[in-house]
């Protein structure tokens, strides 16, 4: 391939692909084959309990971690030997940013503005005014909120392409995450950034993911779109006595004590639900995205 | 010519609830067609932009976009060029009766399965309902 096929391929590949994750830590297995793309323009919302492996996803993602079988592209370059282009069009927000703590965030946006030729100084002027930044303090002495509220500015400011989010929302408080939210949105909406963030609080992700994604015991378990999700897929209720006419439900199943069982249904290609909703008794319940998470999860 | 001035709703007109198990799409386009059945949003009237509503919910501008689309296929809205969506001129101010109640009819089923999960008696939901209309 020449230079130039090589750059427009670049250019086209999608912001982030992962094929066939496995990871271990110890003996446990903490990613099962996982496979997981991004379309450009779109927000991904990483859903997952504590320890379900979510940091390990993204950190294998951007190769900073070298997962034991798997591959990770990012823009088409392989994650582990990303070049300064590819690099300069990402940014990352670890869950908990320690770089650069003996720096002040004015001295270190300063330092950093410098490398980035898109760096958007209004942004940076604006946002720690707004969310009330001590930018002449050393960081190492703020708190871990104000260490994260830092983190995003930085992350942000180069205004990049693919934007990567570890439990961004968990130091914020409800103002500031509506307010990164709303970024969010607007950003992938509108200059067509694309968006991956992880987090264990499904309301926030609710309002601006296009997708969503499932991650337990490894396994990406559900990944489609938000509104899709949320149409495609319910809680059947079944009483004892018809209970064992209950469809194979491979997302989720609970008997309860008095017999009767709660499974996850799926619209069939023809949008109906399965016969088995319409046995005597039972009964059909929506499920938001938090509901659904936690019927599987269980 | 006629010259039509436009009254501005602004994005708060809308209330989101991200937590619903309905799609916020189908919410926004929802209570466009209550608003417009109720003669709240008369034909004509300038909706709040795509770029405003996303703002101002800190929702997916492309979550709006589809609701605004969702609605103007169904009739509900009209693109006017350089100005944005208004309400279709020629979807009727005020729907029937009939037609109005019927928008009504997934708030009544669910009142009235949560009554009979409270076992409570008819009269006393009507009673306390009946007040709660006439405030």
């Amino acid at each position: 391939m020449n230079a130039v096929a090589q750059a427009v391929a670049v250019e086209s590949a999608a912001p982030l692909q992962v094929s066939g994750f496995t990871h271990r830590y110890d003996a446990k297995v903490v990613l099962d084959k996982v496979d997981l793309a991004l379309q450009p323009g779109s927000v991904l919302g990483l859903i997952g309990r504590n320890g379900a492996g979510k940091s390990t996803l993204i950190r294998a993602m951007l190769g900073l971690l070298i997962p034991e079988s798997g591959s990770a592209f990012v823009f088409g370059e392989p994650a582990l030997k990303l070049s300064d282009s590819v690099k300069e069009r990402l940014g990352f927000v670890p869950q908990q940013p320690d770089a650069l703590a003996w720096l002040s965030a004015a001295q270190m946006f300063d330092y950093l503005s410098r490398f980035y030729p898109k760096w958007d100084h209004r942004f940076v002027e604006d946002t720690l005014g707004r969310w009330k930044i001590e930018s002449n303090k050393v960081m190492a002495k703020l708190s871990p909120g104000e260490r994260q509220r830092i983190d995003l500015v930085r992350a942000l400011a180069p205004q990049p392409e693919l934007l990567v989010l570890d439990e961004p929302a968990s130091a914020l408080d409800p103002v500031a995450r509506r307010e990164l939210l709303r970024e969010i949105a607007l950003r992938a909406g509108e200059s067509g950034t694309t968006v991956l963030f992880s987090t264990h609080i499904v309301s926030d992700l609710e309002r601006v993911a296009s997708d969503i994604a499932f991650l337990h015991d490894g396994r990406l378990l559900l990944n489609c779109p938000v509104d899709e999700t949320k149409e495609r897929y319910a809680r059947l209720w079944l009483p004892a006595n018809v209970a064992a006419a209950a469809p194979a439900a491979p997302l989720g199943k609970r008997r309860h004590e008095d017999g009767s069982l709660s499974v996850i249904v799926e619209r069939g290609a023809d949008g109906a639900w399965p016969e088995a909703t319409r046995l005597p008794g039972a009964r059909v319940d929506a499920l938001g995205l938090e509901d659904l998470f936690v019927e599987i999860a269980e | 010519m006629c010259i039509s001035t436009y009254i501005h709703v602004d994005a708060s007109l809308l209330t989101i609830q991200p937590a619903s198990a309905e799609p916020i799409y189908r919410q926004i386009v929802e209570q466009l067609r209550r608003l417009i059945a109720g003669g709240q949003l008369p034909p004509g009237e300038l909706l709040p932009s795509v770029r405003e509503v996303a703002g101002f919910h800190a929702v997916s501008p492309m979550t709006v976009s589809r609701a605004y689309s969702l609605a103007e296929s169904e009739g509900l809205l009209e693109r006017q060029r350089g100005k944005g969506m208004t309400v279709a001129a020629q979807s009727k101010p005020a729907l029937g009766q009939a037609q109005r109640l019927a928008l009504l009819e997934p708030q009544l089923l669910a009142l009235a399965r949560q009554s009979r999960e409270l076992e409570l008696p008819a009269e006393p939901v009507l009673r306390r309902l009946d007040k709660l209309l006439k405030e």
